[in-house]
This record gives structure tokens, sequence and C-alpha cells, in this order.
């Protein structure tokens, strides 16, 4: 008795996992998971992101003690740099820029106030302005993410004090652009500085 | 509604770049339009009524700040590289010359717009920075228009209704959006880089000068 209780567990057991067996190897080959389809926020926010990278990133590799640089100070021989932004300025006046464009979107405000379009004066220290630079691109995420087919042609009163409105699709778009005119600028700073930008390392 | 909005994307455009295209001195409290040219002064453009047309507004926004700066480049400087210069203490080894900026950029343009267009990519295309053959600064300039032609074609191509539809792009799939201002996110970056090599010519940028 106690031979054939055994036995026919291990029967009902064999047969279990023949059975299991067989319908693993019937089921479709697991696959993985599918990406997700694109939506519009979603591509727009991997701009937003693929900016906050290599902008973050070349505004850190900027040693502090550099951060009031401008190619001005170079006196390059038959060079025209008269007026231009010092790498502070150029962090700055972007990240203020941003939120002049994205906060509006999702109803933030720059933390800090400026007289000129070169950012808050107040901010000063390398750590302060690169905070000021993140907290504009988490604003930047939100109004990313806030973007739909409804409503990326819905208009805004013009940010910079402009009679005619702008678009939230352009105004988050617009941004990603903007900043990545500045990017090119500063890239040429870091290098008059002896510093590869970090996205162009290893190329 | 429509030509506030047109008047709005190229005004603030056109503005907002040349305040902030390194012009450094800085404009307006809060006014990145330097420009002292009112834009009612202007003639209004054609409204925008599309999302092709939105698109199209910005491809012409960068054409303008790329052409104009690369026409700024006197043709004896176009081989121009900031490693000439020497500069103590600097790293531009290995950097593109001012040419090959120009040759890069309008390469890429074809590498985004022709996958929007279906048209082939110029087959004197071989590398990153465009075709070697081109040595003249009237033979760049033709092709970096050319490449802004097939960027006013891809931007027409973009509709609400495809702007999500994923297309074969470099080694995955983009999206026809994305693929569309992936090319104008580019050019701003190099635009950007062409503007320090103008200044260290003694060249202000044509989008940061002042306004007549």
């Amino acid at each position: 008795m106690k031979h054939a209780r055994i036995l026919w567990t291990a029967i009902v057991l064999f047969l279990s996992a023949a059975a299991i067996a067989q319908a693993k190897a019937a089921a479709p080959a697991a696959s993985p998971t599918p990406p997700p389809p694109p939506t519009i926020k979603g591509e727009i926010d991997r701009e937003v992101s693929t900016l906050e990278r290599e902008f973050v990133g070349a505004a850190e590799a900027m040693p502090e003690d550099k951060y009031d640089f401008a190619p001005t100070g170079l006196n390059l021989s038959g060079s025209e740099f008269k007026g231009v932004r010092t790498f502070a300025e150029q962090v700055k006046h972007v990240a203020m820029t941003n939120f002049q464009l994205w906060g509006p979107i999702t109803g933030d405000k720059s933390p800090f106030d400026a007289k000129g379009d070169n950012g808050p004066e107040s901010l000063k220290t390398k750590a302060e302005i690169v905070k000021y630079l993140k907290d504009s691109f988490a604003v930047g995420h939100k109004a990313a993410q806030s973007v739909t087919a409804d409503n990326m042609l819905t208009s805004y009163p013009n940010p910079f004090g402009g009679r005619n409105p702008m678009t939230r699709l352009f105004m988050v778009t617009f941004a990603v652009e903007h900043a990545f005119d500045h990017y090119g600028q500063m890239v040429e700073y870091l290098r008059m500085n002896g510093i590869v930008p970090p996205a162009s390392r290893g190329q | 509604m429509k030509h506030v909005r047109a008047f709005c994307l190229v005004m603030v455009l056109a503005f907002a770049i040349s305040a902030f295209g390194q012009a450094g001195a800085p404009a307006k409290p809060a006014a990145p339009a330097a420009s002292p040219a009112p834009p009612q002064a202007q003639s209004a453009p054609p409204p925008i009524d599309s999302f092709s047309a939105l698109v199209d507004r910005q491809v012409s926004q960068y054409e303008k700040n790329v052409v104009e700066a690369a026409d700024a480049m006197p043709a004896e400087k176009f081989d121009f590289t900031p490693a000439s210069l020497n500069i103590p203490g600097s790293s531009y080894k290995d950097v593109r010359t001012f040419a090959q900026l120009v040759k890069h950029t309008a390469t890429a343009n074809y590498r985004y717009w022709t996958t929007l267009t279906g048209e082939k990519m110029p087959e004197n295309i071989k590398g990153p920075n465009g075709p070697d053959e081109l040595k003249t600064k009237a033979e760049i300039m033709q092709f970096l228009k050319d490449s802004f032609a097939v960027g006013h074609r891809a931007a027409k191509t973009v509709t609400p209704q495809n702007a999500l539809e994923l297309l074969p792009f470099f080694r995955g799939n983009s999206p026809r959006l994305l693929i569309a201002s992936g090319a104008v996110i580019h050019a701003a970056d190099e635009y950007g880089q062409m503007v320090e090599y103008l200044r260290m010519n003694g060249i202000v940028p044509p989008a940061s000068r002042p306004q007549q």
C-alpha cells in the first residue's frame, strides 16, 4: 500500500511535470515586453532629457573658479568678444529662459528675480547656479508631460512681454532649441579652458 | 488667432535667437527680443494653420541662423579651427574646422530629413563631415542650402496623425516628430559653435548684430 501510494505520487508528479513542459513548449517563445507606443509627451520629454543630460553635464564640468570666464579675457588677437556672456551668465540665462518658457505651462515661476536676461544676479556660486539650472529642468519635464495632441496648439500669453501669444508645443520645444544653441557656445568655453565637454569624451 | 500665433513664432524665434545667440549684452529685462524693430511693423507671415507649418517655421529659423553664419565667414577662413590659435591650456585636438561644422550640419540635416521625405541621401556623403570633395565656400554653401530645402519638404510631411509614426532611423526607430525636430536641435548646437568660431575671427554673428 505504501509502495503503491509512492508510485502513484511519482506518476502524478511525472505527468504534471510533463504537462507543464508541454505547455511551455507549445506556448510562443517568451519575448521581451515590447516598448509602449510613443506619445507626444513622451517624445518631447525625451528631448528635454537629452538636453538636460548634456547641458547640466557641461555646467558641472566647468570648475567653479572658471564660472566667470568669458572669451574676452583671452585677448585673442583679432577677435570680437565684447559684451559676451560669462560662463555663469550662459547657464543662468538658459535656466531663466527655461522658466520663462516652461513655467507658464506648469504654473511654476522662477524662484529668483532678474533685472536682465542674464539670469538672477543673486546667484553667485556654482552650486547655486547649477541648482537653479536643475530646478528649471524639473519644470521642463512637467511641461513636456503636459503636452497632448489636443492641447499642443493651445496659446499662452507671450512670456517675454510681447503681445503675441505662443503655443504650448512651441514653448516646450523652443526652449530645447534655445538651450542647445547656448550649449554649443558653452562647449567652446569649456575647450578654451582645456576641458573636453562630457558629451564629447570618448568620441 | 492664427495670425498672431504665426507672427509670434517667427518674431520670437528671430528675436530670441538674435538676442540669445551670444550677444551677451543683456537686452531689456525679460525681453530676449533685442531687436528694436517692433513686430507689428513687419508684414504678417502666412498663418500657422497646421502642425507641419509650425515645424516648418522652426526649420526656417535655424536655416536663417546657420546659413547667415556660414555666409558671414570669409572664404579664406573656412578651414579655420580654434586649434590654430594655440590658446594656452585649451583642448581643441581634432575639433572640426568651420567648413566641417557647416558640412556636418548639412549632412545631419540630410540624414534626419530624407528619412521623412523618402529621398536618397546624396551619394557623395561618406561620413559625418560630409563630402570631402566640397572645398570652396560656394560649394559648401550650396550643399547647406540644399539640405534645408529637404527640411522644408520634410516638415510638410508631419501631421498630428503621423507625428508618432515610427520610422527606421540610425540603429532603431524614431517618431516622425522627433526626427523632424531633431535636426533643428542639432543645428542649434552646431550654430552655437559657429558663433564662437566667427567671434574668434573678429566677426559678430549676423543674428547678434544690432538690428537696423
